[in-house]
């Protein structure tokens, strides 16, 4: 319980950062934050129910994705703000550092692993916005 | 509104000048040709046609019984993010559109946004929570938090030092990453309570360049295969010189210690 309130709240302050680094008002910078924080438990969440490391990337990234659009319309600004913040949490950059330690020790068994997993991860969040996104397209074409 | 010859050249170098600070800014392409049309439209063009990728703007306004006008921009920035301008720039289109403004007062505010870059301080802050955040994401310790909020400060300067001598991406981010590998990995082996990885997975997710990848992606998906493909080759490649220069410094440290 500890350790996943730990990582909640890394990942607050982490986004955080992000979200400065890229210029984000303070006005906005608690709800990008507070994306990358819900973000992240629902993949804790889906990643404890369903034992498969393929859906909870997938579905936080979807579930960030909606939430940035819902910001953006509450907040009248653009969505890309809260996107990215949001999204951040969820790239396998662990993965992607073990993938290069374990190539440069000539580990390649574990090296492929990682490399595999890296990949997987990224592959999930793609697919989690492309869902997103057509479920949207989908809704504004009927209204249109 | 009724625009003069004259006027219609003057809006159309409006429309690229906005058009090349939301590439700048990091916007996607469909939001920019987005943008784009509904200003020229909103200035009483007949017809508004926007062609965008990422180092290209196109722009044909089509008049009631008056030949078009037509003008094209190449763009050379290779397309940071700066939210500070792109949120002021989201909110001079909403007004033009919502009634066009006069153009040399467009003029100006466009100079205005222009001008009016996100503050270093606040970037130097944000890497500084960024790199420690991250670190202890990915299962650092305290202390990891603290080496890799040092280090992002670090690579932040670094950057900021490599950013004005124009040096192509590619270039910077292998000479980022190589030095800070090294020095991560130098001071996590003479300092034993810390954890190398940790804090190099912290501040390499600081350099990951995520949003232009997320924006790419999501280019690809609403149907402008062009940029979106333009942009991923531009991403990879600048992942790999990232991947490459931490492994170099990888292999550098592993001799050492």
């Amino acid at each position: 319980m500890k350790e996943i309130l730990y990582q909640l709240l890394s990942a607050f302050v982490g986004s955080m950062g992000f979200a400065l680094v890229f210029g984000m008002r303070r006005r906005y910078l608690f709800a990008a934050s507070l994306g990358a924080l819900l973000g992240w438990g629902v993949y804790l969440l889906t990643e404890h129910f369903l034992s498969n490391s393929f859906l909870p990337p997938l579905l936080a990234a979807a579930f960030a994705l909606s939430y940035s659009e819902i910001m953006a319309k509450a907040l009248k600004t653009p969505a890309t703000l809260f996107v990215v913040p949001a999204i951040i949490p969820l790239v396998p950059g662990g993965s992607l550092y073990y993938t290069m330690s374990y190539a440069v020790q000539r580990d390649m068994a574990n090296a492929r692993v990682y490399g595999t997993r890296t990949l997987e991860s990224a592959l999930a969040i793609a697919a989690g916005i492309s869902f997103v996104l057509a479920v949207r397209e989908l809704r504004t074409k009927r209204q249109g | 509104m009724e625009l003069t010859r004259y006027q219609q050249y003057y809006l159309l170098d409006c429309m690229l000048e906005m058009g090349e600070l939301l590439l700048d800014c990091g916007a996607e392409i469909s939001r920019v040709e987005d943008t784009l049309t509904r200003v020229g439209t909103a200035y009483g063009a007949k017809r508004t046609d926007v062609f965008v990728i990422p180092s290209l703007i196109s722009i044909t306004l089509n008049y009631p019984e008056k030949e078009p006008v037509t003008e094209t921009r190449r763009i050379h920035s290779t397309g940071g993010t700066d939210f500070y301008r792109m949120e002021k720039l989201n909110s001079l289109s909403r007004d033009c559109c919502r009634e066009p403004i006069d153009l040399k007062e467009l003029r100006a505010r466009l100079d205005h946004v222009a001008a009016g870059k996100k503050p270093f301080s606040v970037v130097f802050w944000g890497s500084v929570l960024g790199g420690g955040g991250f670190a202890v994401f990915f299962g650092g310790t305290l202390l990891d938090g603290l080496a890799g909020a040092i280090f992002g400060a670090g690579i932040c300067l670094l950057q900021y030092a490599l950013g004005r001598t124009e040096l192509n991406p590619v270039a910077s981010n292998l000479i980022v990453s190589l030095l800070t590998g090294l020095a991560i990995g130098i001071v996590a082996g003479l300092i034993p309570a810390l954890h190398m990885d940790k804090i190099m997975i912290g501040d390499i997710m600081l350099m990951i360049p995520g949003l232009a990848m997320t924006n790419a992606l999501r280019n690809i998906l609403v149907g402008n295969t062009i940029s979106g493909t333009m942009r991923l080759a531009e991403c990879l490649t600048w992942a790999g010189a990232l991947a490459g220069g931490f492994m170099v410094a990888l292999a550098l440290v592993d001799r050492i210690f």
